[in-house]
C-alpha cells in the first residue's frame, strides 16, 4: 500500500496557491502517469471508431486523394495554374494534404475530445489532458496510412528520397505540438462555448487554402506574406521538403516555426491543467 | 490533521449557477483569471448564482463507512464530487490521505462499441490502474461483475443491471483506500446489492474508509458506522446512523420539527422490554383522548402523508391519530415484530348508527398487505352508535410482522345502511411509517422462518 498515505488537497486557486514550479512536476507528473491511459484511449477510440465500417482506415485515403485528384483535374484543364512544383504534382500535393490533415483532423477531433467523452468527464477523476492526446493519435494514424500511399506514389513515378528523409517524423512533431496547443484550448472553450465545433470546421477549410499545402509557396503577393506570417505554413514546407529532399529548405523559418509552437504547446497545457475543474463544472 | 485521518473537509462551500448564459460568461471568465495567474475570487456569489454547498465541515477517520443521506438536490453528489477532486471548492478545503476510487456514475467512460473485455482495460485505466494491475483482477472483476458469459460482447447490448454491475466491479477492484460511492446500487437487484455491501465489509476490514450515498434509510442504519444528513447544501444532522436516518425521515414526510416528540419520548421514558408500551405512554394517550379536537389535527402529525386521498360525506371526520411502537408516542419509524397501536378520534357531524372503523396498510408500491374493519372483526356484528357532536376514540392493535421498508396506513370510518357501506371518512394512505426489521428476511411478511439441522 504505497499510496496509503499520499495526501491530497483541494482548495480554491489551489494551482496559483501551490506555485509555478510545484504546479509544472506536476503537471509532468501527471502527464507522466497518464501515458497508459492515454494508449488506452486511443485503442479505444481506434477500435471503436472502425468496428463497424467496412473500409475502416481506409476511410482515411479517400478524402486526400479525391482533393488532390480534383486539384490535378482542375490543373490540367487550365482553370487552375499551380505552377511548377518540384516532384509531379500528385505527389507534391498529397503530402501537403497529409501533413495538413495532422492539423485539420487533429485540431477537429481535440477540440472535441472533452465534449466528446460525455460524462465520464463530470463523473470521473482523471487527468483529462489524456482525453486531447488520444485523439491526436487518430490524426496520426490516418497519416500513417496516407503515408502508405504517398509511398506507392512516389514509387509510381519513381521518386527516389534521401536518406535523411527518415527524420520526417522529427519534423512533424512541431505540427503535432502546435495542433495539440490550440487543441488544448479549443477543447476548453468548447466545454463553454458550442460555437468551437463550427469554428474549427471554418478555420480547418480556410486554412487549406491559406498554407500552402495543396500549391508551392508563393513568391509574391498577399498570399506570400501571410504564408511567411504562419508558422503552419513554415512547418508543412519543412515536412514536404524533408519528405522530398531529405533537409529543409528554410531552416531560419522552420524553426522559428517550431520554437513557436513548443511555446504555444506549453502555454495551453498548463492554461489547460488549470482550467480542468472548472471545465468539470461548465460541461 | 493526525494520521488516523482519511478525509477532512473543513468548511467547504460550492457555488452552482442557474442561468447558463452566466454560466458561460464567467467559466470563460474564470478560466482567463487563472491563466494569468489571477484568483478568480470565488468566495462570494455572482448573479444568479448560489450556494449548492454551504460551509461544510467532516472528518472521516480510517476504515469507517460513512452514509450520506438527503433529498433529492440536496448536495450529496456534489459532495462527493468535491471529495474526488472532479470539482474543486470555492472555499474552504479538502485534505484527502491516500488513494481515492470513486464510482460517482456507472459505466461513465464505458464505450458502447467496445466488448466488455475491452471496456474493463479502458475503464480501470481511466481509474488508474495499470494494465498488469487490471490483468492481474481480470478475472475476479468479470466474476464479480457475473458477466462471463458476456465479457466479449459490446457494452451496448447489456442490460442496465450488467452495465451497472461490471462499472461497480471495476472501481472495487481498483483498492482504493477510500472509497466514494453515489446511488448505484439501486440500480442492482438485491441479490447485488448484497454482494456489494459484503465487499464494503471486506473493505472495511482492511481499514479502508467507505462513504457512499443512498436515499435508504434502511441501508445507512445496517451499514454505516456514522452518517451525514445533507439539505440544502448543510449539514444539517450527523453522528448515530439511526438518529440521522430517523432525522431525514422526518425531513422528508414530517413536519420538520427539531427535536421531534419521538425522541423526547425515548429520552424521557426509560422502558424495560416486558412492559407494555400502553402502559409506559398511558400519559401520551391520556393527553390524546382528553385534549378537546380543534381542527384537524390529523395532518399535523409526524407521520402524516400528504399525499392522503380523502373522501367520504363527511357525517363523521377523523380528527386525530396516534401511533403508539417503537417505545414512542407518534413516531415516523417502528419496529417489527413489537405492538403496534393506533388510535384514532373521530368527530360526528350527524347521527350514524351503525359506525365503522377500518384500517388498511400498504406497502409505497401499493400492495395491500392486510386490513380489516370493526364490523368484520366483531361475531356478533354490534355497532356503538353515535350522535351529532359526539367524539370517539377507537383503537387498533396488532403486531406487525413485515419487513423493513415503507408503509402507508389507509383508514376510514364508514357506516352500516343496511348492509351497504356508506363511506363518511375515509383517509387513504393518510400515514406514512417506515418499518425496520432486525432480521434479513425478504418479501413482504416476516414469517418468522427457522431453520434448523437435522442430524
Amino acid at each position: 500500500m504505497k499510496d496509503m498515505n499520499i495526501r491530497t488537497i483541494y482548495e480554491s486557486d489551489k494551482f496559483i496557491k501551490m506555485g509555478f514550479f510545484v504546479l509544472w512536476r506536476e503537471m509532468v507528473l501527471s502527464l507522466f502517469r497518464s501515458r497508459e491511459l492515454i494508449w488506452r484511449l486511443f485503442l479505444r477510440d481506434f477500435s471503436a471508431r472502425y468496428r463497424q465500417s467496412f473500409f475502416g482506415v481506409l476511410w482515411a485515403v479517400l478524402n486526400p486523394v479525391i482533393t488532390v485528384g480534383i486539384f490535378v483535374i482542375l490543373n490540367r484543364s487550365g482553370i487552375l495554374n499551380i505552377g511548377k512544383t518540384s516532384v509531379p504534382y500528385p505527389v507534391f500535393a498529397l503530402i501537403g494534404i497529409s501533413v495538413y490533415g495532422i492539423f485539420s483532423t487533429g485540431l477537429s477531433l481535440c477540440s472535441n475530445s472533452i465534449v466528446g467523452a460525455g460524462s465520464m468527464v463530470v463523473k470521473i477523476n482523471f487527468p483529462k489532458a489524456s482525453l486531447v492526446i488520444a485523439s491526436m493519435g487518430q490524426a496520426i494514424v490516418e497519416l500513417l496510412v496516407r503515408l502508405v500511399v504517398i509511398i506507392i506514389l512516389m514509387i509510381i513515378y519513381g521518386i527516389v528520397p534521401m536518406w535523411t528523409s527518415v527524420f520526417f517524423p522529427f519534423v512533424l512533431f512541431p505540427v503535432i505540438l502546435l495542433t495539440l496547443g490550440v487543441g488544448f484550448i479549443l477543447s476548453l472553450m468548447a466545454g463553454v462555448l458550442r460555437d468551437v465545433a463550427y469554428f474549427v470546421s471554418f478555420l480547418t477549410t480556410l486554412f487549406l487554402f491559406l498554407v500552402p499545402a495543396l500549391y508551392p509557396a508563393p513568391q509574391i503577393g498577399i498570399l506570400s506574406t501571410l504564408n511567411k506570417l504562419n508558422p503552419l505554413s513554415h512547418l508543412i514546407i519543412g515536412c514536404r521538403d524533408m519528405m522530398i529532399l531529405g533537409h529543409v529548405s528554410d531552416p531560419a523559418g522552420f524553426l522559428l516555426s517550431s520554437l513557436f509552437s513548443v511555446v504555444i504547446f506549453l502555454i495551453s497545457w498548463m492554461i489547460f491543467y488549470i482550467s480542468e475543474p472548472r471545465i468539470a463544472e461548465r460541461v | 490533521m493526525t494520521d488516523n485521518l482519511a478525509i477532512k473537509a473543513a468548511n467547504i462551500s460550492k457555488k452552482y449557477c442557474k442561468s447558463l448564459k452566466h454560466t458561460m460568461m464567467y467559466g470563460i471568465g474564470d478560466i482567463a483569471k487563472n491563466a494569468i495567474g489571477l484568483s478568480s475570487n470565488s468566495s462570494y456569489l455572482r448573479e444568479g448564482e448560489f450556494w449548492a454547498l454551504d460551509d461544510v465541515s467532516f472528518e472521516v477517520n480510517k476504515g469507517e463507512t460513512i452514509g450520506i443521506i438527503g433529498a433529492n438536490g440536496s448536495g450529496k453528489s456534489t459532495l462527493l464530487k468535491l471529495l474526488n477532486g472532479i470539482f474543486m471548492p470555492d472555499k474552504g478545503r479538502i485534505e484527502i490521505t491516500g488513494r481515492v476510487g470513486a464510482l460517482i456514475e456507472v459505466g461513465a467512460g464505458f464505450h458502447p462499441m467496445l466488448t466488455g473485455r475491452e471496456n474493463i482495460y479502458v475503464n480501470g485505466s481511466i481509474l488508474g490502474m495499470s494494465k498488469k494491475e487490471i490483468d492481474k483482477k481480470f478475472d475476479e472483476i468479470v466474476d464479480f461483475a457475473g458477466i462471463s458469459d458476456f465479457i466479449d460482447a459490446p457494452v451496448k447490448h447489456y442490460s442496465s443491471g450488467m452495465y451497472v454491475r461490471l462499472g461497480f466491479a471495476v472501481a472495487v477492484h481498483c483498492e482504493p483506500d477510500i472509497l466514494l460511492v453515489d446511488e448505484v446500487l439501486a440500480v442492482g437487484d438485491a441479490k447485488y446489492q448484497v454482494k456489494c455491501f459484503r465487499k464494503f465489509e471486506e473493505f472495511k476490514k482492511m481499514n479502508r474508509t467507505i462513504l457512499f450515498v443512498t436515499h435508504s434509510a434502511e441501508q445507512i442504519v445496517r451499514h454505516c458506522d456514522r452518517a451525514i444528513l445533507i439539505n440544502d447544501g448543510a449539514i444539517i444532522s450527523g453522528g448515530n446512523p439511526s438518529d440521522v436516518s430517523n432525522r431525514y425521515m422526518d425531513l422528508l414526510f414530517g413536519k420538520g420539527t427539531e427535536g421531534s416528540i419521538s425522541e423526547t419520548c425515548e429520552h424521557q421514558v426509560s422502558v424495560s422490554n416486558n412492559l407494555d408500551i400502553k402502559d409506559v405512554l398511558s400519559e401520551e394517550i391520556k393527553r390524546f383522548i382528553e385534549e378537546p379536537c380543534v381542527g384537524d389535527k390529523f395532518s399535523f402529525r409526524k407521520s402524516y402523508s400528504k399525499t392522503e386521498y380523502r373522501w367520504g360525506n363527511r357525517y363523521a371526520e377523523i380528527v386525530d391519530y396516534l401511533v403508539l411502537s417503537d417505545k414512542s408516542a407518534d413516531p415516523v419509524k417502528c419496529k417489527t415484530s413489537e405492538d403496534f397501536y393506533l388510535y384514532l378520534k373521530v368527530k360526528y357531524i350527524k347521527d350514524v348508527k351503525r359506525p365503522i372503523y377500518g384500517l388498511f396498510i400498504k406497502t409505497v408500491d401499493g400492495i395491500t398487505i392486510s386490513g380489516n374493519n370493526s364490523r368484520d372483526l366483531d361475531i356478533n356484528r354490534s355497532f356503538i352508535s353515535q350522535k351529532t357532536g359526539d367524539t370517539i376514540v377507537v383503537h387498533f392493535h396488532f403486531i406487525p410482522k413485515f419487513t423493513s421498508g415503507e408503509y402507508m396506513l389507509s383508514v376510514g370510518v364508514a357506516e352500516d345502511a343496511d348492509g351497504e357501506i356508506v363511506p363518511l371518512d375515509r383517509r387513504y394512505d393518510a400515514i406514512h411509517l417506515t418499518f425496520t426489521n432486525q432480521g434479513l428476511s425478504s418479501g413482504l411478511v416476516d414469517i418468522e422462518l427457522k431453520f434448523e439441522y437435522m442430524i
